[in-house]
């Protein structure tokens, strides 16, 4: 039986459906890949648990009933303050999850924590797009010299395979991605022709529903699905910068919009595209043909069209929900864990 | 596959839940059933009146929202725990989200969000509750693991997808051998919509989870005994029913009976037939069987109600169809000089039905009362 040690970092939603998927689940996957997957610590923005030899189920699920950045108030092996560097003097994780929130004018807390990571000697898997939109070159640089991976599959249609299929896509010449990449928008837009539905309205909504942010600016403004863009260009070895995508608000789209839309039989959707070949990137309101595939892209579904030299594809699932990108994360781990030198 | 013999089902009903005491008293009472080496489910309601309130908080009212956070603060800080309080306003103040947001109009699937709330906060203060008395508990989140369909309000449960959900986890559950708590009455669609199921969900809840972990045991906790014979408010002599089939729980439901919800015996006639206990923590005086034997068949249950405008009396047992009992009532109804506007009963329904003519429904109701359940026996 082979065991990896598992440092998180970042406890939100996607962190905490992490740890209690794990303790769900970690039992079966030790009988069917001979692998143990211990988490020895875990960090949110205010404070850190560490346990060298590993939390136990029950203290991994009660870990994720702490209110918002309230590790700190978990009774046993917690503190206040984190301390990454105290994380690996104390517990030596070999593979590091990071799972904090992304922050897109300075690429931290991710940054700072995945090089940190990497140079301590841990495999890095994160759903923080933030550090390798504006670090790409240097994160993986820093793994291939340590030899150590860097995985990133939550980061794209978190819910999905898709980056991991792309990426396998070894011999192809990728001509275009295009496609529905942000989940909220997509909801938003939904909602607007469905229930017709003003976008203020339709946003708020979103927002009740737990599916925006209390500040929904990033994807509104096409941020987030420029940055997945960005992680794409990579991915394909034709990289683009963020700077360099066009992006359009979705805030503009009015409900006469879609309305005069549908009489013409189409639909508005937020399409983001990277063209290779021109080597230019999008993020735009386009309407659709009511009969075209990105059109029955609906609510919370992420759809990616993939076009290249030898062959087209599609690509359709779920974009973020915490459950589905925790399943992502753990995929990332279980793959380091069993590839991985740890 | 774990050992699940010693798992059962306990329902928590609202009506118990009023204060950080109640609270407190539900947790030592599950508390006795750890002792006696078994590991319950707890499925727990809302605190009572909080559901009424937060429907009144989905239309808009400040005034509610205020109430549900005040109740529900209180009961947090007597608790005494720092963390489930600021876990409590966490909660709270998504709610109140939510609730500022739906100035729109109605939306059923925001009240229905709106509503979940009620057993959110509810789930939480019963773990910390089982944990103050020294009880391992843990949440179990009843939108993940109860799939139900989109009928916002009333959604009917998905048993196969939550029947896989439930035994994913329930092998990791018992292994920690802490008391897995989960909400009632709420569940989400596949694609995670939160719904509600209806009045007296929560016991729709709790027999879905024992039939579909085949579990033998499913216990709801009320404020009374068990199923009386009749409404005691009309009936001051009316008595505990100790042994019920389901088919005579689910005629008597269709007929409004209070504490039985017709849904909660589809699940125990589908997949496993679990034995439903009602009563309070004093006493589970009511036992309710797919199948009771022959000497516990006839009258059970009496109760009245208007249907189209015309009062009926009902009468509720397996057996009450036959030739003897029918002529058993109509020889009480002759000789007492009641005027009948009709009388009803097919020979595959546990049922007799006796229109009287409106004002004399509670006279023939205690009539019935005393010479089929008080001078028989």
């Amino acid at each position: 039986m082979k065991s990896v040690n598992v440092a998180v970092v970042g406890f939100g939603n996607v962190g905490r459906a992490f740890v209690k998927t794990l303790a769900l689940k970690r039992k079966t996957l030790s009988e069917k890949y001979g692998i143990n997957i211990n988490v020895v610590a875990i960090a949110d923005s205010k404070g850190m648990v560490i346990k060298p030899s590993g939390l136990d189920d029950y203290e991994m699920l009660k870990l994720c009933e702490v209110p918002r950045s309230g590790i700190h108030m978990f009774g046993s092996y917690a503190k206040q303050g984190v301390d990454i560097a105290e994380i690996y003097d104390k517990a030596a994780p070999n593979i590091h999850v990071e799972l904090t929130p992304a922050n897109y004018a300075t690429g931290e807390p991710g940054y700072t924590n995945i090089v940190f990571a990497l140079k301590r000697g841990a495999h890095v898997v994160t759903a923080n797009k933030a550090p390798l939109v504006l670090y790409y070159r240097e994160i993986v640089e820093e793994a291939r010299i340590r030899r150590l991976m860097i995985k990133f599959r939550a980061t794209v249609m978190g819910g999905t395979p898709f980056l991991e299929m792309l990426s396998s896509m070894k011999s192809h010449d990728i001509e275009k991605v295009e496609g529905i990449l942000n989940a909220t928008t997509n909801y938003i837009l939904t909602e607007m022709h469905e229930n017709l539905l003003d976008f203020e309205q339709a946003l708020r909504k979103a927002q009740a529903l737990g599916i925006a942010e209390a500040d929904p600016s990033l994807d509104i403004e096409g941020f987030d699905a420029a940055a997945k863009l960005v992680i794409i260009s990579y991915v394909i070895g034709k990289p683009i910068n963020i700077s360099s995508i066009y992006r359009e608000s979705v805030a503009q789209i009015s409900l006469k919009d879609v309305l005069d839309a549908v009489k013409q039989g189409h639909v508005i959707k937020y399409v983001a595209t990277l063209d290779t070949q021109k080597m230019v990137a999008s993020v735009k309101i386009e309407k659709v043909p009511r009969d075209n595939v990105f059109a029955q892209i609906n609510g919370t579904l992420n759809g990616v069209r993939i076009k290249s030299d030898a062959t087209e594809l599609f690509f359709i699932g779920r974009g973020g929900g915490r459950i589905e990108t925790a399943h992502t994360v753990l995929d990332d781990v279980i793959e380091v864990a069993l590839r991985g030198s740890a | 596959m774990s050992d699940r013999s010693n798992l059962c089902v306990i329902k928590v009903g609202g009506s118990l839940l009023k204060d950080s005491g109640s609270y407190i008293e539900a947790a030592k009472n599950v508390k006795r059933f750890v002792e006696n080496n078994q590991l319950p489910i707890i499925v727990v309601s809302a605190a009572k009146g909080i559901t009424d309130t937060l429907l009144e908080v989905a239309k808009g009212s400040v005034e509610s929202f205020n109430k549900v956070f005040d109740v529900y603060t209180e009961i947090a800080r007597e608790l005494g725990s720092q963390r489930v309080f600021k876990r409590v306003l966490d909660e709270l103040e998504i709610l109140k989200r939510i609730a500022y947001s739906v100035s729109g109009g109605y939306d059923p699937s925001l009240q229905d969000l709106i509503v979940s709330f009620g057993e959110r906060i509810s789930k939480i203060l019963m773990v910390e509750a089982l944990e103050v008395v020294g009880v391992r508990a843990l949440e179990l989140n009843a939108r993940e693991l109860i799939v139900t369909n989109d009928v916002h309000g009333d959604a009917t449960i998905d048993y196969i997808a939550t029947a896989n959900h439930l035994e994913k986890i329930v092998n990791s559950i018992v292994s920690t051998a802490a008391v897995p708590v989960i909400e009632g009455f709420i569940g989400a669609t596949e694609d995670g919509r939160t719904t509600t199921l209806g009045r007296g969900g929560s016991d729709y809840t709790a027999t879905s989870i024992a039939a579909l972990l085949k579990l033998n045991d499913v216990y709801l906790v009320t404020e009374v005994d068990g199923i009386l014979t009749a409404d005691p408010s009309i009936i001051s002599t009316a008595r505990i029913v100790k042994v019920m089939s389901y088919a005579e729980a689910m005629e008597a439901a269709m007929h409004g009976a209070k504490r039985i919800n017709p849904k909660a015996f589809e699940p125990l006639e589908k997949f496993y037939s679990s034995t439903v206990y009602i009563g309070s923590w004093r006493l589970f005086g009511t036992k309710i069987l797919q199948v009771i034997p022959g000497e516990c068949k006839g009258p059970k249950v009496i109760m009245h109600k208007t249907s189209h405008e015309m009062p009926y009396i009902a009468i509720i047992g397996e057996g009450v169809a036959n030739v003897s009992f029918i002529k058993k009532v109509v020889d009480i109804i002759y000789e007492s000089g009641v005027e009948v506007m009709g009388l009803q009963t097919y020979y595959y329904r546990p049922s007799i039905i006796i229109h009287v003519k409106r004002g004399s429904e509670i006279s023939t109701l205690k009539l019935l009362h005393r010479k089929i359940f008080e001078e028989v026996e």
